[in-house]
C-alpha cells in the first residue's frame, strides 16, 4: 500500500531537473496537488475502519515517505517569494490530516471499547468464584472471644494440666475428702501407673485414684499461685472432664474459663465491677447482672451471676422459665484455706474467682438444641459459625 | 427443700406473697425453682351434698347419686341439677356432706374428670376419697363432710388448703435450712422478724415402765454414730393421719402413708433431724430387753431394705443390728423390710441419732442409695438436739397414734459437741465486701441466726454461732452471712487497680492463634473432637505404641470406646469425615487443635503435648458454572502443610518419604515426614485404604499431625526487611530428562548450588513422560530459572557463562541429559 501511494506521487522526480521557467504552471500544479491529496486524505482516514489501517494511512500520509512529508520537504525547492502561501497551505493540510487521524483513531477506539464493553457483559446474578475459607470451632471463637475481654483489662491467659491429681481438683480447693463431687459418679479417674507418686498422695475409695481428669478448670487457680506471686489477674481456658452421658444439654468432656484475681486489697465489689464488665461485653450494654449468694467450695462468700433474658429483656419468658434472668456463671472471693494451700497470706492478700461454661455461652448465644453437634465435626454445622 | 407456705407462717409472721418471700429467699441465698399453688389442684372441686342414692341398675356395687353442688351447677351440655354421679363407695347416705369434682378437675394423683357412661349411665363427675384428693392414703371410701359444712363451696376454700409451696434448692453447706424450723430462723434473719416455734409437749408418760427396762443400746465405734437416743411408744393404733399431719407431709413433698409413719416424716421436715423407728416386737429379746447395738458393717453383709431390694454391705458402712447380729437397719440410710412398721405393729422404738456424715455419704453413694435421711446426715445433723426430736416425736405419737409414751429416753452420747466462738472484726467484713456495712447490722442478723454475738474491747465480735450450723466455722464464714444478708446487689461494683500487672496473651499464644487463622485461610474448618480414644484406636489407624507413651485409662469409662485419652488426633477425625461423608457431605476439610496424653509406665501423669491435625477429602467444592474443583490429594495437604511452615518461618523445611512400620496408616507412596532440619514435626500423607475401610471412609482422605509444641519452637519472627534488586532479570528454562528414581529435592539442590549467587528462583513448572520421546523409567522435568544479580544488569554472556556451568554440573551429579 505504501508503495502504491508513493507511486502515485506525481512529483517524485528529481528537483535537480526542474528549471525556474516552469515555476508557474509548477505552482498552480503544486496547488492542485495540495487539493488532490487533501482529498485522498479524507478518504484515506475516513476509509480506514480499524486501528491497523488507519495506521497505514497515517504512515501514507504522514510517516516519513509519507505524500504529505513529501510534499513538506519540496517546499524547501519553492521560489522563496511563493513559499509562505504554498507553506501556509500544505501546514493547514498536515494539522488537519493530524486532526483527522487523530478524530478517526479516538473514534475508533471508542467503537472497539464499546464492542468490548458489549461483548463482556454477563448476567451479574450468576454465582461468583468463591475462594474456600474456613471456619473457627463454635467454642474457641468463644473462649477467645472471652479471653479477648479479659486481655483487655490487663489478664494473662494460662493453661493446665488435664489430667490432674485430686489434690489439684478437689482438696487444695478446699473439697471435703468425702464431697459427693470426688466420688466416680462425678468424676473420671485414671489409672494410676505409680501409686503414692504424686505431690500430695491420698486416700481413695474403690474406683478412685489420685489422678483424674479434671472435672474444673479451678485447679489451675493452684498451679497459678504455686507459679506466681501476686499480683495475679489470670484466665484460664480449657476442656473439662463429667462422666455425664451424652445428651441435647451434656457432653462429658465441655470447656470452661477459669478467672484469678489476688492482689492486695480486692473486694467483693471489685468482683462485681469485673464481672459486670465482662457480662456488658459478652452479651450486650443493655443487660443487667444480679449476683445471687450461692456455695462452692473454693470460694466465700460465693455467688452466681444472672444476666437479664435477652429473650423477654426481664420481663420473664419460657427461655428464662419466666424469672427474667438467666445465669452464666458461678463466682466468689478466693476462699482463706485456698489461698493458705498455695501459701498466700489471706490477711495480706485477697481475691475472687469464676468459671464459665463456655459450651452455656453457645447455647445461650445460638440457641443451640442440641450440645452433641460441637463435637460431630459435621461440615454444615461448622460453616454456620 | 419444699417450703410450705401455711406451715412456715405457724413458724414465723409472713405477710409477704410467695412471690416476694421467694425473691427475697433468691437474694439472700436460698435458690427457688418454682413456687406451686397448692389450691389450684383443686380446682373445680366442690363441697357437695348428696340427695338421692339408688343403686345403679346394671351393678351390684355402684350407686346413682344425685349431688347438690349448689352454684356449680350450671346446667350446660345436659348437666341436670342436681348433678348425676355414678359412685363405687359404699361408707355414705343421702344427706351427707362431701366432695366431689366435677367435669374439668385434675386431681393431684393425675386423674382428669370427664362427662362419661358407666355401664349406661352417664356420670357428670366424681365424689372423692381423701386419698383421691391427696390428702391421706385413706381410700376406705368417700371423704364425708360435717353436717354443718356448706354446700358449693369451692374445696380449697373450704378446706383452706390454698398454700404456696417454694421449690427452694439448699446449698449443700446448709443442712439447717433442710427444715421447716431452720427456714423459719432463715426467714427471721432476711426480715429482722421473731419467730414463733411452738413445739409439742407430751402430755402423760407412762411411770410404771422405764425405757431401759425395755431396751439398751450400745454404740461400738463413736466415729460411725456420735450420739443415738431411743425411746419407746406402745400401743400404738395405725392408721391414716389427721388431715393437719397429712396435709403438711403432702405439702413437703413426701406421700401420707400412715400416723406412725408420717409423724416421724413430719418431725424429720419440722426439725431437720431424720427419726427411724422400728417394730419393738420383730427385735430379739434377750433378758427381757431388747438390745440395739450400733456397729460397723461386716464386709459382705446382707440386708434387704425398705425398698425391698438386697444389699450388700461392705466394713466402712454402719449398722443398726438387732443385739448385734442381724441389721435391721442400713444406719441414716434406709431401714430393713423386716423390722418395718405395720398394721400389726404395737410397740414402736424411735430412734433420733446422728450418724458421720461422710460415712454416710459413702454408703449412700456406693450403694446408689439416696434418702431423705441420708441427705440430711451427709450435710449433718445437729446432734445436740438428738433428745428435743425425740420427745417431739414421743409427744406426736401420743397425739396421733393414741400411743402411750414410755417414760425416760436412752441417750448415749460419746461425742459431745460445744458451740464454737469466732471472732469477726467489722472492719475485715467491709474490707472483703467493698461496702460500708454497719457492725450493729452485723450483730443484729447473726444474733437472728441464732448466734449470740458478744462485743470485745477491740470493736470486734465475739459470735457464738448455734451447733446446727456446721458451715459456721471461720470469721470468713461469718462474712458471707453479713454480706448475703446486706445483699450483694447493694455492694458498689468497682474495677480492681491491676497495680504493677501486665497482661495479655504471650507470643506463644498469639502463634497458636496464628496457626489457626493460616488453616482457615487455606480452607480448613476448625472441629473439636473428644480427647477420648477406643483401646483399639491406633491398631484401626494401623498406627504403633512406639513413640506415642502407654495409654491413659479411665477407670470407669461411660463406653468402651472413650476409655482411654488419645494420643493422636487422627481417629477423631477420620470419624468426623465418615460422618461427613455418611451424612452427604462429601468435601470435607478440617482441622483440630488439641491435647494429646502420653502416658508413662512408672509415673502417675501422663505427658500432655499440643498437636495440629488436618484432613481433606472430597474436593474444595461441588462443580459450579464457572469452577470444577480436582479430588484433593497428596499435594493439597501437601501445599497447606508449606504454606503453614511458610507462614510460620520455619526453616529447612524437608519432606522425607514416610517408610517403615511406623507410617502403616499412610498409602505407601503417598506419605512423607515434615522437617525442619533434624526436628521431626510430624506427617503429611494419603490415609491408607485399609484405614478408610475401617473408617468406612468412600473418598481418598489427605491428612497430616504436627507437634504443637515444635512447631512453635521451629517458627520465627519476621526479621529485618531485605531490599529487591533494581536490575532485571533473565529468565532461562531448562528441562532435564532424568531417572525416576531423581526426586525433585535432589533436583532442587543440585540446581540451587550448580547456579550460585545469580540463580535467583527455580520453578519447576512441568513433568513429562513418554516412553518414546524421553525413554523407560525416565521424565523430563522442566524449570524455569530466574537469574539476577543485585548490582548491574546482567549481560547475556554472564547468564550463558553461569547456565552452561549449571547444566553441566547438573547433568553429571544427577546423570541426566538436556531435553531439547
Amino acid at each position: 500500500m505504501f508503495d502504491a501511494v508513493a507511486r502515485e506521487q506525481p512529483n517524485s522526480g528529481d528537483p535537480a531537473t526542474q528549471g525556474s521557467e516552469r515555476h508557474e504552471r509548477d505552482n498552480m500544479s503544486i496547488l492542485d496537488d495540495l487539493q488532490a491529496l487533501e482529498n485522498k486524505a479524507k478518504d484515506l482516514i475516513a476509509a480506514a475502519d480499524d486501528a491497523a489501517k488507519l495506521d497505514e494511512a497515517r504512515i501514507a500520509l504522514l510517516g516519513k515517505k509519507g505524500e504529505i512529508t513529501a510534499l513538506m520537504h519540496m517546499m524547501g525547492k519553492v521560489a522563496p517569494e511563493e513559499r509562505p502561501v504554498l507553506g501556509k497551505r500544505a501546514n493547514e493540510l498536515r494539522r488537519m490530516a493530524e486532526a483527522l487521524l487523530k478524530r478517526r483513531g479516538d473514534g475508533l477506539r471508542r467503537e472497539a471499547m464499546e464492542a468490548l464493553i458489549g461483548a463482556e457483559a454477563v448476567d451479574v446474578t450468576l454465582p461468583g468464584a468463591r475462594p474456600t475459607l474456613g471456619h473457627q470451632h463454635l467454642i474457641t471463637q468463644i473462649s477467645q472471644e472471652i479471653e479477648d475481654v479479659f486481655c483487655a483489662i490487663g489478664y494473662t491467659v494460662e493453661a493446665g494440666p488435664e489430667v490432674e491429681t485430686s489434690w489439684y481438683n478437689f482438696t487444695a480447693l478446699n473439697a471435703p475428702m468425702d464431697h459427693p463431687s470426688r466420688s466416680a459418679r462425678d468424676t473420671f479417674y485414671v489409672v494410676d501407673n505409680a501409686p503414692g507418686s504424686v505431690t500430695h498422695p491420698e486416700e481413695h475409695a474403690a474406683g478412685e485414684s489420685d489422678v483424674l481428669l479434671r472435672t474444673q478448670t479451678s485447679g489451675t487457680q493452684i498451679h497459678i499461685m504455686e507459679h506466681q506471686k501476686p499480683p495475679i489477674y489470670a484466665i484460664v481456658p480449657g476442656a473439662v472432664y463429667r462422666p455425664d452421658t451424652a445428651d441435647a444439654c451434656h457432653l462429658p468432656q465441655f470447656h470452661q474459663v477459669e478467672g484469678l484475681v489476688v492482689d492486695e486489697g480486692i473486694t467483693f465489689g471489685d468482683l462485681k465491677g469485673t464481672l459486670d464488665y465482662f457480662a456488658k461485653a459478652m452479651f450486650g450494654p443493655e443487660r443487667k447482672t444480679r449476683y445471687r449468694p450461692h456455695f462452692f467450695p473454693f470460694t466465700e462468700p460465693s455467688c452466681e451471676l444472672d444476666v437479664s433474658c435477652h429473650v423477654c429483656g426481664g420481663k420473664g419468658c419460657s427461655f428464662c422459665k419466666h424469672s427474667g434472668w438467666i445465669e452464666i456463671l458461678g463466682c466468689g472471693m478466693v476462699d482463706p484455706n485456698v489461698l493458705v494451700n498455695c501459701g498466700v497470706d489471706p490477711e495480706r492478700y485477697t481475691g475472687f474467682a469464676f468459671g464459665i461454661g463456655v459450651e452455656r455461652v453457645a447455647a445461650l448465644r445460638y440457641d443451640l438444641p442440641d450440645l452433641r453437634a460441637l463435637m460431630t465435626g459435621d461440615m454444615r454445622f461448622l460453616a454456620q459459625f | 427443700m419444699k417450703v410450705s407456705l401455711n406451715w412456715l407462717r405457724d413458724l414465723i409472721d409472713v405477710p409477704e406473697t410467695p412471690e416476694e418471700l421467694s425473691r427475697e429467699y433468691i437474694r439472700t441465698g436460698t435458690e427457688v425453682e418454682a413456687i406451686d399453688t397448692v389450691g389450684e389442684a383443686f380446682e373445680h372441686v366442690v363441697t357437695a351434698q348428696v340427695v338421692s342414692k339408688e343403686p345403679h341398675p346394671d351393678s351390684d356395687h355402684m350407686w346413682v347419686t344425685m349431688v347438690d353442688v349448689g352454684r356449680f351447677n350450671l346446667g350446660e351440655d345436659g348437666e341436670p341439677a342436681p348433678l348425676q354421679i355414678v359412685c363405687g363407695a359404699q361408707n355414705f347416705e343421702a344427706g351427707d356432706h362431701i366432695v366431689t369434682a366435677l367435669v374439668g378437675a385434675k386431681l393431684p394423683g393425675g386423674i382428669k374428670i370427664k362427662k362419661s357412661k358407666l355401664r349406661g349411665v352417664v356420670s357428670w363427675g366424681m365424689n372423692c376419697s381423701a386419698r383421691e384428693l391427696g390428702l391421706s392414703g385413706d381410700h376406705s371410701g368417700i371423704m364425708i363432710l360435717p353436717e354443718d359444712a356448706p354446700v358449693g363451696v369451692p374445696f380449697a376454700e373450704y378446706h383452706n388448703t390454698a398454700d404456696a409451696v417454694l421449690d427452694c434448692e439448699i446449698t449443700p453447706n446448709r443442712p439447717d435450712c433442710l427444715s421447716m424450723m431452720g427456714m423459719a430462723v432463715e426467714t427471721s434473719a432476711i426480715f429482722d422478724r421473731d419467730t414463733h416455734i411452738e413445739l409439742p409437749q407430751i402430755k402423760r408418760e407412762d411411770t410404771s415402765v422405764s425405757v431401759d427396762d425395755l431396751v439398751d443400746v450400745r454404740v461400738d465405734d463413736p466415729a460411725l454414730c456420735s450420739r443415738y437416743t431411743a425411746r419407746v411408744v406402745r400401743g400404738v393404733k395405725i392408721g391414716p393421719s389427721p388431715a393437719w399431719l397429712a396435709e403438711r407431709v403432702a405439702a413437703a413433698g413426701m406421700r401420707p402413708i400412715n400416723n406412725v409413719v408420717d409423724v416421724t416424716n413430719y418431725v424429720m421436715m419440722l426439725t431437720g433431724q431424720p427419726l427411724h423407728t422400728f417394730d419393738l416386737g420383730k427385735l430379739t429379746e434377750r433378758d427381757g430387753r431388747r438390745h440395739v447395738v450400733v456397729r460397723a458393717a461386716h464386709e459382705g453383709e446382707q440386708i434387704v431394705t425398705l425398698d425391698n431390694v438386697e444389699r450388700t454391705l461392705s466394713a466402712n458402712m454402719c449398722v443398726i443390728t438387732d443385739d448385734g447380729n442381724r441389721p435391721v437397719c442400713l444406719a441414716g440410710v434406709m431401714g430393713s423390710l423386716d423390722s418395718e412398721i405395720d398394721e400389726t405393729t404395737h410397740d414402736v422404738l424411735l430412734e433420733a441419732a446422728c450418724f458421720d456424715s461422710s460415712h454416710i455419704s459413702r454408703t449412700s453413694r456406693n450403694l446408689s442409695l439416696i434418702s431423705e435421711a441420708s441427705i440430711r446426715y451427709e450435710r449433718q445433723v445437729d446432734r445436740t438436739r438428738c433428745p428435743e426430736v425425740s420427745r417431739i416425736a414421743a409427744a406426736l405419737f401420743e397425739e396421733c397414734c393414741g400411743a402411750t409414751v414410755v417414760s425416760g429416753a436412752i441417750d448415749v452420747y460419746p461425742v459431745p459437741v460445744e458451740p464454737a466462738t469466732i471472732v469477726l472484726r467489722p472492719a475485715r467484713a467491709c474490707a472483703i465486701a467493698g461496702a460500708d456495712i454497719p457492725a450493729a447490722f452485723m450483730a443484729t442478723r447473726l444474733t437472728r441466726l441464732g448466734c449470740t454475738v458478744a462485743e470485745q474491747a477491740d470493736g470486734a465480735l465475739a459470735v457464738t454461732v448455734p451447733t446446727n450450723r456446721p458451715d459456721l466455722e471461720r470469721e470468713i464464714d461469718l462474712i458471707e452471712e453479713v454480706v448475703r444478708l446486706w445483699g450483694m446487689d447493694s455492694v458498689p461494683a468497682t474495677i480492681p487497680a491491676a497495680k504493677n500487672h501486665i497482661g495479655g496473651l504471650t507470643h506463644d499464644q498469639r502463634l497458636v492463634r496464628e496457626v489457626g487463622q493460616i488453616l482457615r485461610a487455606c480452607g480448613l474448618n476448625e472441629t473439636l473432637s473428644y480427647a477420648f480414644a477406643a483401646p483399639d484406636d491406633l491398631t484401626r489407624c494401623g498406627m504403633v505404641d512406639e513413640g506415642r507413651g502407654v495409654p491413659v485409662k479411665i477407670m470407669r469409662p461411660l463406653v468402651a470406646e472413650q476409655s482411654e485419652m488419645r494420643r493422636t488426633l487422627l481417629p477423631g477425625l477420620l470419624t468426623s469425615v465418615a460422618y461427613n461423608e455418611a451424612h452427604g457431605s462429601e468435601n470435607v476439610h478440617l482441622y483440630e487443635i488439641g491435647t494429646l496424653f502420653h502416658g508413662r509406665e512408672n509415673a502417675s501423669l501422663p505427658k500432655e503435648r499440643q498437636s495440629v491435625a488436618g484432613v481433606l477429602s472430597g474436593a474444595w467444592g461441588n462443580i459450579t458454572w464457572n469452577q470444577k474443583y480436582a479430588p484433593l490429594r497428596f499435594f493439597d495437604g501437601k501445599g497447606i502443610v508449606e504454606e503453614l511452615l511458610a507462614q510460620l518461618r520455619v526453616e529447612k523445611v524437608r519432606f522425607r518419604p514416610a517408610e517403615g512400620a511406623g507410617f502403616g496408616f499412610l498409602q505407601p507412596g503417598r506419605g512423607a515426614e515434615v522437617l525442619s532440619g533434624g526436628t521431626v514435626l510430624g506427617w503429611i500423607g494419603e490415609i491408607h485404604p485399609e484405614v478408610r475401610d475401617a473408617f468406612d471412609i468412600a473418598l481418598p482422605v489427605v491428612a497430616f499431625e504436627l507437634d504443637l509444641d515444635k512447631l512453635l519452637t521451629c517458627a520465627h519472627d519476621q526479621g529485618a526487611y531485605a531490599g529487591f534488586s533494581t536490575y532485571p532479570s533473565v529468565d532461562v528454562d531448562l528441562a532435564i530428562v532424568v531417572d525416576e528414581s531423581v526426586t525433585y529435592e535432589t533436583l532442587v539442590q543440585r540446581l540451587t548450588s550448580a547456579g550460585g549467587k545469580l540463580l535467583r528462583d527455580v520453578r519447576l513448572f512441568d513433568v513429562y513422560r513418554d516412553e518414546e520421546r524421553v525413554g523407560a523409567d525416565k521424565k523430563s522435568m522442566a524449570f524455569a530459572l530466574t537469574y539476577r544479580a543485585d548490582d548491574h544488569t546482567l549481560t547475556s554472556d554472564e547468564v550463558e557463562r553461569v547456565h552452561g556451568k549449571l547444566v553441566t554440573k547438573v547433568c553429571r551429579a544427577v546423570g541426566g541429559e538436556v531435553r531439547s
